[in-house]
């Protein structure tokens, strides 16, 4: 099927007014800031445990903690961000260790959006690459990438992704000196990452093969630009529509994935909190026996609100990179 | 089209439905009950999950069995007690007159011979076989002697086909025995030049006995006929013989006053001539071509014919009916059973819940009658309501079990950095500021007990544990600086090895450490066979460990941190704890022996500190109040012929 | 016609060798013991034993003897249920999820495409925004969420469904809609794309100038060429759906092929691994194929083609 060039000019235009996108990004941006300007607090007070007293309190204005947790050693004085963080220790509640939920919360927004972008951005890199490469090139390198492209298709995702998770925990661990955290964090972005890329592949030498044939390109070299200005000047900028609307609906895709994976138990390992991990803990919050609503409601509905958000900033980008568009291309 | 494609669907989604909805409607059984994870098997020579006992106890019948509510060992298809002789060496069993499969014919003698020889022989890979091979005299020998010969022939069948042999087949064709029969069936030559590669280093020896080049199927085929010829007279050194139909003679190779309480367990359950049929064919065991004896692995079905089979026969109280993958088994009552007019319910069924959230749903429906595993993230709650009465269905079984953390006793750890763990007074340290009263009662809230002990105090009667001391972080402090690393100054990273089950109590215990020692405690979540892995091959300083007692004694904790028992993970060797309890072995007087083995372990517990306990399980189920006769109790054993339904 | 089926079926099973290859050398790499249950140590007598009976410590000779019985659909013992080889355990979890993997694409398909003709045709109008945000509401949630909420308001509130497991026509439905969720929204979205597309494609001009009205327009000329995107998406996504999806399958206990998938490789089974792949990958060839006849069949411009 003769795939249209995808085209710039007018798609911002096209974005802005589409009403459901604009929300989109405004939730993502104010997600965003939340995230990452909580880190500081978060990133300190996240496994402040309180076994003693605030096991699986409801959320409460005033703080259920002592302000001596939020210190070094019981005797130094707690500094300025300390007291404003014991302030806000309860507004989420907490959870069964006693740690505050809005701490957890913040330190896993983040974690499960740089995952999510992490994935992403090698979704593409791998993808562009291998698409871009086999129809520039051509011939028997085209039908030898695509033919591999067709074989990985047929392995399935989710045994992929445990099996490279189990595989490379422990080379990548010591890779970067047993520090848990990073050894999760590479390991998952990189198994996400490197099984999604085949539609992207398959979409880009599609976008590069169409481009190739038209006059343009033609004109370029019989200008003398050599292959790599004609892939940097020429093609790349016309590529960069279906790149953005892939990678932003790619996010979403890793963040569901890093959380399947948690709910599995092979996610991001404690005390290191994930949107997933958070998630699939208050699932079982709420049932017949106990009610731990702020368990279930508020990692779940930032999940939501993360995912919905990408979402529609996906879908936006897609209209607005509009085949169908009149616009010239770049030239 | 858009209303042609709309009528395929819809054809479609009926078709599905109706074929769906054919499926046989079956009546409930009387008792219904939740196995989590489907059998693993129900080769009674080869189980070791106590989801799978559950069945096989019922559905087979030892030379004993427990009574429900005491645990202690009763009359089973044998009387009880046996007779003894005088140094407690032999026990004669004598067998009840109306013990008969669940196809009417009597069970004898033989058939336990028959089973008991199949937990020995290798091909079962049966983890619990060390119950016989320690017990009973010649096991251990037959054993080696068969182990011997299978990896000889395996040896001759990769060089049949072609294939390179590694050292450890090679050697086994050096065996003298091995050579000692070539000579005899006629390859001089060839065991002239075995024997002459004795002396080889080993990675030369495979290839060096590859180039030997003999007709190697001829030589296996023979070697074949000559092992399988001896079996049965090897056999016969092994202290179990049937003197008749209905005496059985076992002959112990050392006092072991716990013996009968092991003869309940299925690696000593009966089994049918049945399996055997490929015997007549054979005109002896049907071996594999590598020696191992064959047997289908399919004969525990109920359904299965091939070659004759009339499907699985056993003697206990149910014979099992239905067997389907993942979803189900279905019991039903033996009708030739000796106490089949006392069993109460008709049919049982064994349901498989892969969730506990669901299960627990379904038992609140009234879908499941009996729930014996309730292990899910609100349990503490379920406990709570069981405690104050609300809940009546809720009951705790004080499982003889012990979770602990195992140190790493080792001089050296991972990344070939130094071990503190292997200095005692480190260990003893981190022991003394483990909170133990806070992870039980805090953390887990399940209502397990703290432990005090290794072995649980109600695990055996006459048994006292010695008490290890409490929770004392100032002495810990003390100790610390004592061995050199004042403040935690000076101490890598403690890596804590946990499944992601123990995050929780791993989570709290790194916190109580960082605070009280000033150390700095990395957890290190790993799902199961990693685990397993990394704990058998030492690498981590702090690991967590549970056992489950195997039988009454306190020798089945105790075992484990033997110099070089395969269980004993933290690598712990004394030499005066092996000579402890290899003196309370050789002895037979139980309050003597209580004593050595309880000095042995006050020197665990007290002193060294390879482990620390921490809880024993303490395990709730969850039975309807209209089942009676099902108690709680320490093996979470549940024998359904003495169910009843009042529904 | 032939001829290109018969090329299709040869890079399948091509296909499916290398999948098997590529799998079989994931499998030999990883750590662990897949024959230690629970977590006694076997004694190494006994371990050794094993690996030898299961031709586990040659790699070589292990993937040519399972090569072998692959072709004959043998795919050999598991290390976890001894008493259960591969094919047996195929044979009872492949039907369960094929019934609920078809459902759920019939439901897809029978809902989304219908919704993907209704916003484009509405394009930019309430219609749309409305459909495009329930359809982007409904896989904002990942399916544990999804699926217990439905098992919490259906099974134990209001108690219109059995909690879980399988064997009657009441335990198919909750099931089936939380797996069709995520293939409802791609059906969705495509149709709606594709369809934009056709729309202002030249023919369908030529049809309103004819004056033909629209119901007719949008059925007869434009659906046929804007569901071959669909068609293409529908090929691995039914491929997909049919093995199973681990979560709804632990969500709802249902006996699927999709818990296979994660507890193999947990379990580092290796004979279920490379069976339960080998079966995947089968399924996804023939579901390519069956596509590729449909396309032709849809398209005219296409047959002869690749």
């Amino acid at each position: 099927m003769k795939t249209p060039v995808i085209t710039i000019p007018g798609a911002w235009r096209r974005f802005r007014g589409n009403r459901s996108a604009r929300a989109g990004l405004f939730l993502l941006g104010l997600l965003s800031i939340l995230a990452l300007g909580g880190l500081p607090f978060s990133i300190r007070w996240y496994n402040t445990q309180a076994l003693d007293r605030a096991v699986r309190l409801p959320p409460a204005f005033e703080p259920s903690v002592p302000l001596d947790r939020f210190t070094e050693t019981p005797e130094t004085s707690p500094g300025r961000g300390a007291s404003v963080a014991h302030r806000m220790t309860s507004w989420l509640g907490h959870d069964d260790l006693g740690r505050s939920l809005l701490f957890r919360l913040l330190l896993a927004l983040l974690i499960s959006l740089g995952i999510g972008l992490a994935a992403a951005t090698l979704t593409v890199l791998i993808g562009t690459t291998w698409g871009a490469v086999a129809a520039l090139v051509g011939g028997r390198l085209d039908f030898v990438l695509m033919r591999f492209v067709d074989v990985l298709y047929g392995l399935p995702y989710t045994l992929l992704i445990i099996l490279m998770k189990v595989g490379l925990t422990r080379p990548v661990s010591s890779l970067l000196g047993f520090h848990q955290a990073a050894t999760d964090m590479v390991i998952l972005f990189t198994a996400i990452g490197s099984v999604s890329w085949l539609t992207m592949a398959r979409v880009i030498r599609g976008q590069v093969l169409s481009l190739k044939s038209q006059p343009f390109v033609d004109a370029a070299r019989a200008a003398g630009a050599g292959p790599g200005r004609i892939l940097f000047r020429h093609l790349l900028p016309n590529l960069a529509g279906p790149i953005v609307v892939y990678a932003t609906l790619a996010v979403p895709q890793a963040i569901l994935q890093e959380s399947f994976l948690s709910f599995l138990g092979i996610g991001i390992r404690p005390p290191i909190p994930s949107l997933g991990r958070l998630a699939s803990e208050g699932v079982f919050a709420v049932n017949g026996y106990v009610s731990y609503w702020w368990l279930l409601l508020y990692p779940c509905g930032t999940l939501f609100l993360t995912l919905l958000a990408l979402n529609f900033v996906g879908d936006g980008l897609r209209d607005a990179v509009d085949p169908k568009s009149t616009s010239a291309l770049v030239v | 089209m858009l209303h042609r494609l709309l009528l395929l669907i819809a054809f479609f989604l009926a078709v599905i439905c109706w074929g769906h909805s054919r499926s046989r409607l079956e009546l409930r059984a009387d008792l219904t009950y939740v196995n989590p994870s489907d059998i693993h098997t129900l080769d009674p020579a080869r189980m070791s999950w106590t989801t799978d006992f559950r069945v096989a106890l019922n559905i087979w019948e030892g030379l004993t069995s427990w009574d429900p509510e005491t645990l202690h060992p009763t009359a089973g298809a044998a009387f009880f007690p046996p007779r003894v002789s005088d140094d407690e060496g032999e026990l004669v069993f004598t067998l009840r007159n109306d013990a008969r499969w669940s196809n009417g014919e009597p069970v004898t003698a033989d058939d336990f011979v028959r089973g008991w020889r199949r937990g020995i022989e290798p091909g079962c890979a049966a983890d619990y076989a060390f119950l016989l091979t320690d017990h009973i005299t010649g096991a251990d020998e037959y054993v080696q002697w068969r182990q011997r010969w299978v990896s000889a022939l395996t040896a001759l069948v990769r060089l049949r086909d072609g294939w390179d042999i590694d050292v450890r087949l090679a050697g086994s064709l050096l065996d003298p025995e091995i050579v000692l029969n070539l000579k005899s069936l006629g390859e001089l030559a060839l065991a002239q030049q075995l024997e002459r590669l004795a002396g080889k280093p080993d990675d030369a020896l495979g290839p060096a006995i590859r180039e030997l080049g003999a007709g190697w199927s001829r030589i296996h085929s023979e070697l074949l006929e000559v092992h399988g010829n001896r079996l049965d007279v090897e056999f016969s050194r092994v202290g179990i013989r049937a003197l008749d139909e209905r005496t059985l003679t076992v002959q112990l190779s050392k006092p072991c006053p716990y013996f009968l309480d092991l003869t309940g367990m299925p690696v000593f359950l009966p089994c049918h001539s049945s399996i055997e049929l490929l015997r007549e064919r054979h005109g002896r065991a049907a071996l594999s071509e590598t020696g191992l004896v064959l047997h289908d692995p399919q004969w525990t079905k109920p359904d299965y014919h091939r070659n004759g089979y009339p499907g699985l026969i056993t003697n206990g109280a149910f014979q099992l009916t239905e067997w389907t993958f993942k979803r189900r088994a279905r019991m039903a009552k033996n009708l030739f059973f000796h106490g089949a007019d006392a069993i109460g319910c008709r049919t049982i069924d064994m349901v498989v819940y892969d969730n506990l959230n669901a299960a627990l749903m379904a038992y609140e429906a009234g879908q499941v009658d009996l729930l014996p595993d309730l292990t899910v993230p609100y349990v503490h709650e379920l406990v709570r309501r069981a405690e104050s009465g609300e809940r009546k269905d809720i009951l705790r079984c004080p499982v003889s079990a012990t979770y602990f953390l195992n140190f790493n006793c080792r001089s050296r750890s991972l990344n070939e950095a130094p071990n503190p763990m292997s200095d005692p007074r480190v260990r003893r340290a981190l022991s003394l500021s483990v909170d133990k009263e806070m992870l039980v009662i805090k953390v887990r809230a399940r209502g397990d007990r703290i432990a005090h002990s290794f072995v649980p105090p109600d695990a055996t009667a006459g048994y006292v544990p010695p008490k290890a001391p409490g929770y004392n972080p100032d002495e810990s402090r003390r100790l610390l600086s004592e061995a050199g690393y004042s403040g935690g100054a000076g101490l890598p990273p403690i890596s804590l090895l946990l499944t992601q089950n123990d995050e929780r109590l791993g989570q709290a215990l790194a916190r109580t450490w960082e605070r009280e020692l000033g150390i700095r405690v990395e957890l290190t979540v790993k799902e199961s066979k990693s685990f397993s892995e990394d704990k058998a091959e030492r690498r981590y300083m702090v690991a967590r460990g549970n056992w489950f007692a195997d039988y009454n004694d306190p020798t089945t904790f105790l075992n484990c941190l033997a110099s070089g028992n395969g269980n004993n993970d933290s690598g712990y060797s004394n030499a005066e704890y092996d000579r402890l309890l290899d003196e309370a072995n050789r002895i037979a007087d139980p309050e003597s022996r209580f004593q050595l083995l309880s000095r042995a372990e006050a020197i665990v517990v007290q002193t060294d500190f390879p482990i620390v306990p921490i809880l024993h399980f303490s395990e709730p189920i969850a039975i309807k109040p209209y089942v009676h006769g099902i108690h709680a109790n320490a093996r979470l054993w549940f024998p359904f012929r003495f169910a009843r339904v009042s529904r | 016609m032939i001829r290109r089926v018969a090329r299709r079926l040869l890079f399948g099973l091509f296909t499916i060798f290398s999948v098997y290859t590529l799998t079989f050398l994931m499998v030999v790499a990883l750590p662990g013991n897949p024959l230690q249950q629970g977590e006694r140590t076997l004694s190494p007598e006994v371990a050794q034993a094993l690996r030898a009976r299961y031709n586990m410590d040659n790699n070589w000779l292990y993937y040519w003897q399972f090569l072998r019985g692959a072709l004959r659909l043998d795919f050999g013992p598991t290390f976890t249920y001894t008493e259960w080889t591969c094919n047996q355990i195929l044979a009872s979890a492949l039907p369960v999820s094929a019934v609920v993997g078809v459902l759920a694409i019939l439901l897809a398909v029978g809902i989304g495409v219908p919704a993907g003709v209704v916003c484009a045709v509405g394009r930019n109008g309430f219609l749309d925004m409305g459909l495009m945000v329930m359809v982007l509401v409904g896989i904002s949630l990942p399916s544990f969420v999804t699926g217990s909420l439905l098992l919490a308001l259906f099974g134990v509130y209001l108690r219109w469904t059995p909690v879980g497991g399988w064997g009657t026509l009441a335990h198919l439905p909750l099931p089936v809609v939380t797996l069709s969720f995520p293939f409802m929204a791609a059906m969705v979205r495509l149709t709606r794309m594709s369809m934009l597309d056709t729309l202002s494609g030249e023919f369908v001009r030529t049809a309103v100038a004819k004056g033909a009205a629209p119901y007719a327009i949008i059925s007869r000329h434009a659906l046929k060429p804007a569901f071959l995107p669909v068609l293409t998406y529908l090929g691995p996504a039914t491929a997909q759906a049919m093995t199973g999806s681990f979560i709804v399958e632990k969500i709802f206990c249902v006996p699927g092929l999709g818990q296979h998938f994660v507890n193999a490789a947990l379990n580092r089974d290796a004979g279920l691994i490379l069976g339960t792949v080998i079966c995947f990958a089968t399924m996804l060839v023939l579901f390519n194929l069956i596509v590729d006849i449909l396309y032709s069949y849809l398209d005219p411009r296409v047959v002869g083609a690749v």
